[in-house]
């Protein structure tokens, strides 16, 4: 139990997969501006990366590994079935809940080139994870890429009256922010040994 | 002559990287020493001149609505394609760049040029478009990756440059000095650039 | 949509589907020689980096973590093991040389880290690596004490030392048990 507690924290936090493991940075150069549209994506990625995490585990151990082709259809495999979850998740949002549809629908296509999906179903047989594990994984992921998006959009609406030259407005000031941020979370390392 | 318009565009004036804000994770990732740079940027120019060429080739027999599993499939595996090929001949630099080789698969440069262009173009036009992409890309990989390494390694292609009295900043080939010279290099072109860029974009 | 449409989109999909597995199953197989090949040296090479003596080596069991190493009449000149933990970034796998009589290792290795380049990454400074060269498995294996440290990278120095002191019994039995003369 205590492992799966510190395998959250570490994905969240020591290893957080925007401000660490470089994944997932399109969104979060694009998707915060406001503290709400920040959660909202995060959310909603964090629900696709858990459900992808657990797709990610059943194809390698189902499919890939007991006819040998993981090392040469991994990527073909992982990558369609990712788009595939995200247009059903469309499909059943937009069925089950039109408001939250909505609210997220503008997000859902963009998740699927977000390299953190993809990122993470690939971390998954790499790391050797159980299906328990890879759960946790992808929850651990999501909560650290909503936080790295909710604290980058909390910083970008204190700014917004602020003075920023010209030719820094937009992606160079937050790439600046983010530099910070990644200097912060850097402060995380060692602090669970994984 | 519309051919080297296509083709020269790539280069500078929609820079996938400085312009167009496109495939910013390898761009922040590999581009800790010069050669990972380098590597990255031939990697993906490989599978973005490969995939725009076969997309523009069969792109009347695709129906509208599975064309992008459909690019995604062919963009996939040519990077399969690239990432055994470096495996086998490179393996060095392929231990290196990792994870980032299946990455290239969703960089939004090459499934962007491929909806955006080669499925709307002769395979001539498509190919100097993923040429001249393709270059861009490459070259602003290359180039961050110097900056990064000479800051916080004193080296260029492991060739030192620095004298003995430089201490490397080491930052700068840690993930803050990635973001932040991104950064910094970004205001600059913006200050010299005509067209200011300010959205990271990724249709 | 009409149902040639949609099996018009099926059809498509199929194919495009398949001669990607085609092409990428032919491609592994044009390939594979040569990934062996580079895996199968870079074993060599630890193995023989970590001990002097030898110039081949086999394996112990088969789950690739242990070998003996042999000289060229194929004498035993001492075992070779994978060992790995955690360090500060991520895992740290090393090839040990150990000479099981004399109950001393015989050298060190890094086979994979992501430790911080120019702190932890100096793990793989032969002057780290050298005190690895003859020391005796009895000793407490603590960082600072009978392990020399690095600057400035506590985590990592620990975390080499964690390690070995953790892998070296599992070994040991591993060796009398499975193979060991």
């Amino acid at each position: 139990m205590i492992e799966l507690f510190l395998l959250f924290i570490g994905t969240a936090l020591v290893n957080n997969f925007v401000l660490v493991r470089f994944l997932g940075i399109c969104p979060f150069l694009g998707v915060s501006k406001k503290v709400e549209v920040a959660v909202g994506m995060g959310g909603a990625t964090t629900f696709v990366m858990t459900l992808s995490a657990i797709a990610a585990w059943f194809i390698q151990n189902f499919i890939l590994e007991p006819f040998g082709v993981s090392r040469f259809l991994q990527y073909v495999a992982f990558i369609l079935v990712i788009a595939s979850l995200v247009q059903l998740v469309e499909i059943i949002l937009k069925k089950v809940s039109p408001s939250l549809y909505q609210a997220l629908g503008i997000f859902l296509p963009l998740i699927t080139t977000n390299c953190a999906i993809l990122g993470l179903a690939l971390y998954i047989p790499i790391k050797n994870y159980s299906l328990i594990e890879s759960t946790i994984f992808g929850i651990g992921a999501g909560v650290g890429f909503t936080m790295a998006l909710v604290i980058m959009a909390g910083i970008r609406e204190e700014i917004e009256f602020s003075d920023v030259p010209t030719a820094f407005q937009g992606a160079g000031i937050t790439l600046l922010i983010a530099g910070i941020l990644s200097m912060v979370f850097l402060g995380f390392s060692g602090l669970i040994a994984i | 002559m519309r051919t080297w318009k296509e083709f020269i565009k790539g280069l500078w004036e929609e820079n996938a990287v400085f312009r167009q804000l496109m495939g910013m994770c390898p761009t922040l990732a590999v581009t800790n020493a010069a050669i990972n740079g380098l590597a990255m940027g031939l990697a993906t120019f490989f599978v973005l001149v490969c995939s725009s060429i076969i997309v523009s080739l069969i792109k009347k027999l695709i129906p509208d609505k599975v064309r992008i599993p459909c690019y995604i499939i062919i963009i996939a595996t040519f990077v399969t394609i690239a990432d055994l090929f470096l495996a086998a001949f490179f393996p060095d630099i392929q231990k290196v760049l990792g994870l980032f080789i299946p990455l290239i698969v969703v960089n939004c440069v090459i499934l962007g040029r491929a909806e955006a262009f080669a499925s709307k173009n002769t395979v001539g036009l498509a190919a100097m478009d993923a040429l001249g992409m393709g270059l861009g890309f490459t070259w602003a990989l290359t180039l961050l990756g110097i900056i990064r390494e000479v800051l916080g390694m004193g080296t260029v292609f492991s060739i030192q440059v620095m004298g003995a009295s430089f201490t490397p900043w080491i930052i700068f080939i840690l993930p803050p000095g990635a973001f932040l010279t991104l950064g910094v290099l970004l205001g600059i072109i913006n200050t010299f650039s005509k067209k200011k860029n300010t959205q990271a974009s990724c249709h | 949509m009409n149902i040639n449409g949609s099996a018009r989109m099926v059809i498509v999909l199929a194919i495009v589907a398949i001669l990607s597995g085609l092409v990428l199953a032919l491609t592994f197989q044009w390939t594979k020689p040569r990934m062996d090949q580079v895996a199968e040296e870079r074993l060599k090479s630890a193995i023989l980096e970590v001990l002097s003596k030898a110039t081949k080596y086999e394996e112990i069991g088969n789950d690739g973590t242990l070998f003996n190493g042999l000289d060229e009449d194929n004498n035993k000149v001492g075992i070779a093991f994978v060992a790995q933990g955690g360090g500060f970034q991520g895992t740290i796998t090393m090839m040990i040389g150990m000479d099981v009589q004399s109950r001393q290792l015989t050298g060190m290795a890094v086979l994979s880290h992501l430790e911080t380049p120019g702190l932890g990454a100096r793990i793989e400074e032969d002057w780290f690596k050298g005190q690895f060269n003859a020391k005796s498995i009895d000793d407490p294996f603590i960082a600072r004490q009978d392990v020399d440290a690095i600057t400035g990278a506590t985590i990592s120095s620990n975390a080499v030392s964690n390690i070995l002191k953790n892998t070296i019994p599992n070994v040991l039995e591993k060796y009398e048990s499975g193979g060991g003369k």
